[in-house]
């Protein structure tokens, strides 16, 4: 039966009214698991507070469950799901720039704005930062734009990439979470920071 | 006992289900039976030899044939403009743009009705449209189009009328005698749709 506006059981409003109510939602949870707090996103690169890694990694797998079981029971096609499609150079770069500023500034754009909303002053200026970046990428886009359209991959799936099903690919994932979960209460418990 | 184990026993078993598991490839139909009845019992899909052959002369754009018979028997004789979508290929991906677009009228045939009918059924319960199917297929297209017979003196006007159409339109489109038309028919040209961009899918992002 989905995806819903796919299918026109809603319409383009509703689907807006939704992701406003969904997108409050998020900044909430975001906020009330500390999210807000610049010294959360930059631990998870000093390795004393893998929560971002956790949080994020339980909803992807969460997520992906719900989204397989869904297409078992027929409830969603899942090639109408929309696959941003894979620029190999601008993933790569852009990767690293993002990560760059997550561990300098300590937000990622989400969380910024969560933070912003309770007042944090660092975070206007990480937004302001991020204006800044928007402007300059824009209007000096014809210098990178044979960059920004490199080695366009289409839209694949890393396990058709490896040509595993879906599902093997899935379970493959859920071990390699809780692997790294372990992994990361680890390197907590080796790099505490006895001020934060 | 901890979060950790406690999300891991839930997790890691619904993980190992849908390893073990198919997954499901089927493509939803999007007409109830009974609506598909409705529209059968109607015949709204039929589209006569008669108009196709006129569609032809007149070189309407709109028109797209579709012989759904397998490749030996297009490359033998297919009508003018027609593209190969043999039955058996008719749900691979590369044809689903020619068969889900909103531009072209598509007519399926085949040397009788009964493959063309079970090609449009199909498209139609995915929820396609604009497809349909050329009535009596290619053998009512011989009788009718390509070796008219003249109706008996005793026959209304409109018989005569049609008779002179179906004249005209043999001449126009080589008939008198498949063989010789399958000969002098243009080879079917590149079908000139575009590749239409993918149906609207959810786009997302962080």
């Amino acid at each position: 039966m989905g995806p819903l506006i796919v299918y026109e059981y809603i319409s383009e409003n509703t689907n807006l009214l939704m992701a406003f109510i969904i997108g409050i939602a998020f900044g909430f949870v975001l906020e009330r698991s500390g999210f807000s707090s610049s010294r959360k996103l930059a631990g998870m690169f000093y390795g004393y507070d893998t929560t971002v890694l956790k949080v994020f990694f339980t909803a992807a797998i969460v997520a992906m469950l719900g989204l397989l079981f869904f297409s078992l029971f027929g409830w969603i096609d899942l090639s109408l799901i929309y696959i941003n499609p894979t620029f190999l150079w601008s993933a790569i770069v852009g990767g690293a720039i993002m990560g760059a500023g997550f561990i300098l500034g300590g937000f990622c754009p989400g969380t910024a704005f969560c933070a912003l909303s309770i007042g944090k002053l660092d975070a206007l200026t990480f937004i302001g930062g991020l204006v800044i970046g928007v402007v300059i990428f824009t209007e000096g886009f014809p210098l990178w734009e044979e960059l920004f359209y490199a080695e366009n991959m289409g839209t694949p799936t890393i396990n058709n990439l490896l040509g595993l099903s879906r599902g093997a690919f899935g379970l493959i994932l859920i071990l390699a979470a809780f692997g790294m979960f372990f992994i990361g209460e680890w390197a907590e418990r080796k790099f505490p920071r006895e001020e934060y | 006992m901890n979060m950790r184990l406690k999300l891991a026993m839930a997790i890691i078993p619904l993980g190992i289900i849908i390893a073990a598991v198919p997954e499901n490839t089927t493509r939803p139909y999007k007409l109830t039976a009974p609506q598909l009845l409705d529209e059968v019992k109607e015949g709204i899909q039929f589209v006569s030899t008669d108009e196709v052959a006129d569609m032809l002369i007149q070189k309407d754009p709109s028109l797209q044939l579709i012989d759904v018979r397998d490749k030996d028997s297009y490359d033998k004789f297919h009508l003018p403009g027609a593209i190969n979508i043999p039955l058996a290929d008719l749900l691979s991906v590369e044809n689903e743009d020619y068969l889900n677009q909103d531009v072209k009228m598509n007519v399926f045939y085949s040397n009788g009705t009964t493959s063309s009918n079970e090609a449009w059924m199909i498209t139609r319960q995915l929820g396609y449209i604009n497809n349909y199917v050329m009535q009596g297929g290619l053998n009512h297209y011989a009788e009718t189009i390509m070796n008219p017979s003249a109706p008996a003196s005793t026959s209304p006007d409109d018989e005569f009328a049609r008779y002179d159409f179906r004249k005209g339109a043999s001449a126009a489109l080589g008939g008198g005698n498949l063989n010789a038309a399958a000969e002098d028919a243009p080879s079917a040209p590149k079908p000139t749709i575009k590749k239409r961009a993918k149906k609207k899918r959810v786009a997302g992002g962080c």
